[in-house]
């Protein structure tokens, strides 16, 4: 069952008097259970289509479906709702709060509603994630792969359908990238979540089920 | 984390500002002097009003009743004295004779104007010696005729044509008091009438009153009779401390809106350092309003800790001032004090959260896209 549907999505932008299309009539799909990179060279319009998935922006034209629901049209706070209840995000920064400890940096998502305490669920996954040992700490104090881990971490808290991954292993070595995605992998196939990444990365298209390559905001 | 379950908003606030500890103790200094600019102006205020009321009191209860322009004699009458007795049957009614005779000594000779009273103790007060009350025979003199005559307490001097033992030297005057050179015990003059009749009364709006009430019992006819009496200083005195002090509290108040505008600057600059934060937050689902509502809570903390501080130090200075001036520490804490620091403190915190609006709302519309864009 596909999680995410974008059917002839185009957006455009205008700059001074030149309207530039960065996706252009572009359908995607993605379904439980699957990793899909999306691979392209810079200006490809690759870092739009993960931004239209993650309702982090609006499409000028086309339909986005999340979950069998037309959610193209929906206000900001809409958008700010669905992302909280569906859509996990990594980011290739991290972008961790320093302010936080871990354990409670995977809980910004859920921070604000009152009516859960996702402290529990936050403590179980970092242990999941192999940092049981690391709750308490800040993130100036953890690794690369560890921050890494910890953003897994937060973009699962709130049990998503996807989790959206922008460059998940470009700050990072080798190694320390192949364990980030045997992290991701495993956590696709425990959770059942779809997970859309975006990369450079060649190893990153190893792992992934599918790949899909856009140039000038075209799909191949 | 059990505090940041119920206010996430503002623990998240509170650990933000502790980050930039050096800039929210800067950005909070501004209110600090803010408030005690205010707080410290005013109170400075209410203490001058304070002691100036203080020193008022003395003559405000005192009215003086005169000859008017359409009296029949330049004098009032005893039985006029009477019906002024009559009217202020509750306050201390004292008629004056005054008239000019000669003054002497073994050393000098004066021609004086001499003032005759029976009740010196209300009017005047003794720089040397005691002042008899009653005041059945003897003669007051102040320093000036003292010195001239060359006499002291006890000593003999002439006045008119009888001897009279000097009393007490008194005072020049003063607030209260009513300047004389020459007081002497009745019946020295012997002049028709009196010149003036004092009235002194409980407070300052008694005597007012009896002034007022006086001029009606004369004056149906013409000016009959005149009244002069401090009853309106009071009111006078208080209407120009409130203008003064309002005055003092716009002055203080520019301050405020230079510590807010230096807020709002200090917030602008924190909220688009961490905008690649806020936008994280947007993106996982923290909904603008919560966003707004840290940010808002950040520049709150600011102002309410700002004005807490203020208003403590505030308090310190006024305590200062009136320990200096009246050497009573703990009247800064009187009602007409201790508001303005209440004031101060209302207006600092207000300054504050006024200050942090447009950045908080910039930064919880700010679409995260743009924000987390690395």
């Amino acid at each position: 069952m596909s999680v995410i549907e974008l059917d002839g999505v185009v957006k455009r932008y205008t700059n001074g008097d030149e309207e530039i299309a960065a996706l252009d009539d572009v359908d995607f799909t993605v379904n439980r259970g699957e990793m899909v990179a999306i691979v392209g060279p810079s200006g490809s319009g690759k870092s739009t289509l993960l931004n239209v998935i993650g309702l982090l922006d609006t499409p000028t034209e086309g339909t986005v479906t999340l979950d069998g629901r037309d959610v193209t049209d929906l206000g900001t706070d809409g958008l700010t709702e669905h992302r909280r209840e569906s859509i996990g995000f990594v980011f290739q920064a991290y972008h961790l709060l320093p302010i936080f400890t871990a354990v409670e940096n995977v809980q910004v998502p859920s921070m604000w509603d009152s009516t859960v305490d996702r402290k529990d669920r936050a403590e179980d996954l970092l242990r999941r994630v192999g940092l049981g040992d690391r709750l308490t700490h800040k993130p100036n104090q953890l690794s690369g792969g560890q921050k890494q881990r910890v953003a897994i971490a937060r973009a699962l808290v709130n049990e998503p359908h996807i989790i959206l991954a922008d460059e998940p292993t470009g700050n990072l070595d080798q190694d320390t990238g192949a364990t980030i995605l045997d992290e991701l992998t495993r956590i696709k196939n425990e959770e059942n979540v779809a997970i859309a990444a975006v990369t450079h990365d060649t190893q990153l298209t190893d792992y992934a089920d599918r790949t899909v390559e856009l140039v000038d905001g075209v799909r191949r | 984390m059990d505090a940041s379950r119920r206010l996430p908003s503002l623990v998240m606030a509170w650990r933000n500002l502790w980050r930039n500890r050096l800039r929210t103790i800067l950005a909070a200094l501004g209110i600090v002097i803010g408030v005690i600019a205010i707080a410290g102006l005013g109170i400075t205020g209410s203490a001058l009003r304070y002691g100036t009321a203080q020193q008022f009191s003395d003559i405000t209860n005192q009215a003086t009743v005169m000859p008017g322009e359409d009296a029949e004699q330049r004098y009032l009458t005893e039985s006029q004295v009477q019906s002024i007795r009559g009217v202020a049957s509750n306050a201390t009614v004292i008629p004056v004779k005054q008239g000019r005779v000669t003054i002497s000594s073994h050393t000098g000779e004066s021609y004086a104007s001499v003032d005759q009273v029976t009740k010196p103790r209300e009017l005047y007060s003794a720089h040397k010696g005691t002042i008899p009350q009653p005041f059945r025979t003897g003669v007051l003199i102040n320093n000036e005729t003292a010195a001239y005559l060359n006499v002291t307490i006890g000593d003999l001097i002439i006045v008119g044509d009888q001897s009279y033992k000097v009393r007490a030297i008194i005072s020049d005057g003063g607030i209260g008091y009513r300047d004389s050179r020459v007081v002497v015990s009745p019946p020295a003059l012997s002049k028709q009438g009196y010149s003036s009749v004092m009235i002194i009364a409980e407070d300052g709006d008694a005597a007012q009153y009896l002034a007022n009430a006086t001029k009606d019992h004369f004056n149906t006819e013409g000016e009959v009779v005149r009244t002069s009496s401090y009853g309106g200083l009071n009111q006078r005195v208080g209407s120009l401390f409130s203008t003064l002090n309002l005055v003092l509290l716009g002055i203080g108040s520019i301050s405020l809106v230079v510590a807010g505008v230096s807020i709002l600057n200090v917030m602008l600059m924190s909220t688009i350092e961490r905008r690649s934060e806020i936008g994280v937050l947007r993106a996982v689902g923290v909904r603008r309003k919560d966003v707004l509502r840290m940010i808002l809570a950040e520049a709150t903390l600011l102002g309410v800790i700002g004005g807490a501080v203020g208003a403590v130090l505030s308090a310190g200075i006024g305590a200062l001032l009136y320990d200096t001036l009246y050497s009573d520490p703990l009247l800064v804490f009187r009602w007409a004090s201790a508001r303005y620091l209440i004031v101060g403190f209302c207006f600092g915190a207000f300054a504050s959260v006024l200050s942090g609006i447009y950045p908080a709302w910039k930064a919880a519309n700010k679409r995260p896209v743009e924000a987390i864009r690395s």
